[in-house]
């Protein structure tokens, strides 16, 4: 199969970038092996409750990415949240509460964005890319099951780690090898996830957003259900501190879930190491560090005008969902400017 | 402006001044510091700026009375820790800065606004990262431009609205770069003239004299080490034909 444009990864990056590409006529495709898009801005349905389990809430200021925020309506929008926010711990990104930053959350779950980013285009989940071949004029991905697709661009558009996998087995020296001491200079950062759902007989707790000042395990609490308009159950998202997550990667999810849990107990009262039901999510390569990202995504030659990209949060300034958004779009303009 | 007003009275104008800002960052500046600064390179006084966009201190390094002055020389410096201050040969930053000072420090009146944007504007890790890749001998132009480092993405309203709260009417801009003067000219500056920067030759920049600019402004100099234009200009030593 052949496209004018392979997309790997539909995270807000790469369906911003697909999406500038295929409004330009382009013929792109776009894989990812997991079953929904979004990436790491992920909306998961508990008894048909949307719960958020990667960013709880997007902000920016940007005026482009503000403008996409805005397409997607006013219907569900939650302009503002979170408006209670409690604790002096240090917040994932410290600029989203700076003068000047716009706030917001969705009534119907985070995932509602790169799903609207997604719309129309030719999106393939569950489709894993195994190796990157590179021949001339053209790249040959190699997918899980032997399929294989081709096309003179690809853009990688996954967390940084993902895309060094990638890297590595495409051999050859140059701007590939460059892009390889490059990004190996970077890294992510892991977060362990905990989402509890629980029952009428739990306080309801006063904030919308917790960092808590003294925990070692917790850098997050989130009331998620607070963003539901008629929630069925108390739904409380918790995610581990980066060091915690680190150490407990790898060891089996009841143990470490049971850490997160216990903490939670500590941090509110004893009621919230009980949910009702729990689940959970390892975030390997959850968030960039502030001060740990580029300024502009990568685009390298490969031969006879075979053109390789990089794009996602640690390819724009301060990290997170703008970022992505605006390095996916700022590449998209470099494929089709540099043609 | 007031004919008569000093530097020592703009820290007192500027306390509750807001204006629309320049360029698309909007950016506005107040003067909240001014003090002498006397130094190896003559009689100064260093005027320190607030600005709303940034969070860094901008300064400007000002010889003699500016202030409602014509035909100022001006000498535009990003900071560059390892160059101004560790005195790295893998930049020519101090002796741009040095020269700059020096030339100022023996004119009537001159200043060097000197802008907080280390490795221009991305920071000294990045820099570091950049040199890092050099290091081991990669061609880092895509990587370069990866971490910030671009001729386009100079902004020159910090600079623009510096030089009009310091009350210049007009600036003689010592520069190699002619791209600078129309982008300060955007901003409102009224530029009379373009004064070459044109550093005397010692035994640090010979090479210079003997090597052309490469690709994106790369030189290979005596220590053996790729050099990073920090500066956004080329170097012009003295002997060396301007391009």
């Amino acid at each position: 199969m052949h496209a004018d444009v392979i997309v790997v990864g539909a995270g807000v990056a790469g369906l911003q970038c697909a999406r500038r590409l295929s409004g330009a006529g382009r013929n792109v495709v776009i894989v990812d092996r997991a079953r929904g898009v979004g990436g790491r801005c992920a909306t998961r349905r508990i008894d048909d409750q949307p719960v958020d389990l990667g960013p709880m809430f997007l902000h920016g200021r940007q005026p482009a990415f503000l403008a996409a925020l805005d397409e997607l309506g006013d219907a569900a929008r939650l302009g503002g949240w979170p408006r209670r926010v409690r604790g002096s711990g240090k917040p994932c990104q410290p600029d989203a509460f700076v003068p000047g930053e716009r706030r917001t959350a969705r009534a119907d779950g985070l995932s509602a964005f790169p799903r609207h980013l997604a719309r129309g285009l030719d999106v393939r989940l569950r489709t894993t890319v195994e190796r990157i071949v590179p021949g001339p004029g053209s790249w040959t991905l190699r997918l899980a099951g032997g399929e294989e697709i081709s096309a003179p661009d690809v853009v990688l558009a996954l967390a940084l780690e993902q895309s060094l996998a990638l890297l590595d087995q495409v051999g050859g020296g140059g701007e590939i090898e460059t892009a390889r001491a490059l990004l190996g200079m970077f890294s992510s950062l892991p977060c362990l996830t905990v989402i509890g759902m629980y029952g009428d007989d739990a306080p309801v707790p006063d904030f919308d957003v917790r960092y808590p000042e003294a925990s070692e395990v917790l850098t997050l609490v989130a009331h998620d259900s607070a963003k539901r308009p008629e929630p069925r159950a108390l739904a409380l998202v918790f995610q581990a501190e980066p060091r915690w997550s680190r150490e407990h990667l790898g060891v089996p999810e009841e143990e470490w879930s049971t850490g997160i849990l216990a903490a939670a107990g500590d941090l509110l009262g004893s009621w919230a190491a009980t949910p009702r039901q729990h689940s959970s999510h390892r975030w390997t390569y959850a968030r960039v560090d502030r001060g740990n990202e580029l300024t502009s995504p990568l685009l390298i030659r490969g031969k006879a005008g075979a053109r390789l990209g990089l794009a996602g949060d640690v390819f724009a300034p301060g990290g997170g969902i703008q970022a992505s958004y605006l390095s996916g779009d700022h590449l998209a303009t470099r494929l089709l400017d540099e043609e | 402006m007031d004919t008569v007003m000093q530097l020592d009275d703009l820290v007192a104008r500027d306390r509750e001044h807001e204006c629309e800002g320049f360029g698309i960052g909007r950016v506005c500046v107040r003067v909240v510091g001014v003090a002498d600064l006397p130094s190896r390179f003559g009689d100064f006084r260093i005027v320190a700026f607030w600005n709303n966009r940034d969070g860094k201190d901008h300064v400007a390094i000002v010889h003699g009375d500016v202030v409602g002055a014509h035909h100022v020389p001006t000498r535009l410096h990003s900071e560059c820790l390892t160059g101004d201050v560790l005195g790295s040969l893998r930049c020519d930053c101090r002796d741009q800065l040095e020269t700059s000072l020096r030339a100022i420090g023996q004119l009537d009146r001159g200043l060097v606004l000197y802008m907080r944007q280390e490795g221009r504007g991305i920071g000294l890790a990045n820099k570091i990262r950049a040199y890092a890749l050099q290091d081991r001998g990669l061609d880092t132009v895509e990587a370069n431009l990866a971490l910030g480092f671009r001729d386009d993405e100079r902004d020159y309203s910090v600079a623009a609205h510096m030089l009009h709260s310091l009350g210049v009417a007009s600036i003689r801009l010592m520069t190699n770069n002619p791209n600078k003067v129309g982008q300060l000219a955007e901003f409102g500056v009224k530029i009379t003239d373009r004064i070459p920067h044109i550093l005397p030759p010692n035994e640090h920049n010979q090479f210079y004299l003997e090597t052309k600019a490469a690709r994106s402004g790369h030189f290979i100099d005596f220590a053996n080490k790729p050099h990073l234009q920090e500066q956004g200009e080329n170097i012009l030593v003295e002997g060396m034909e301007e391009t």
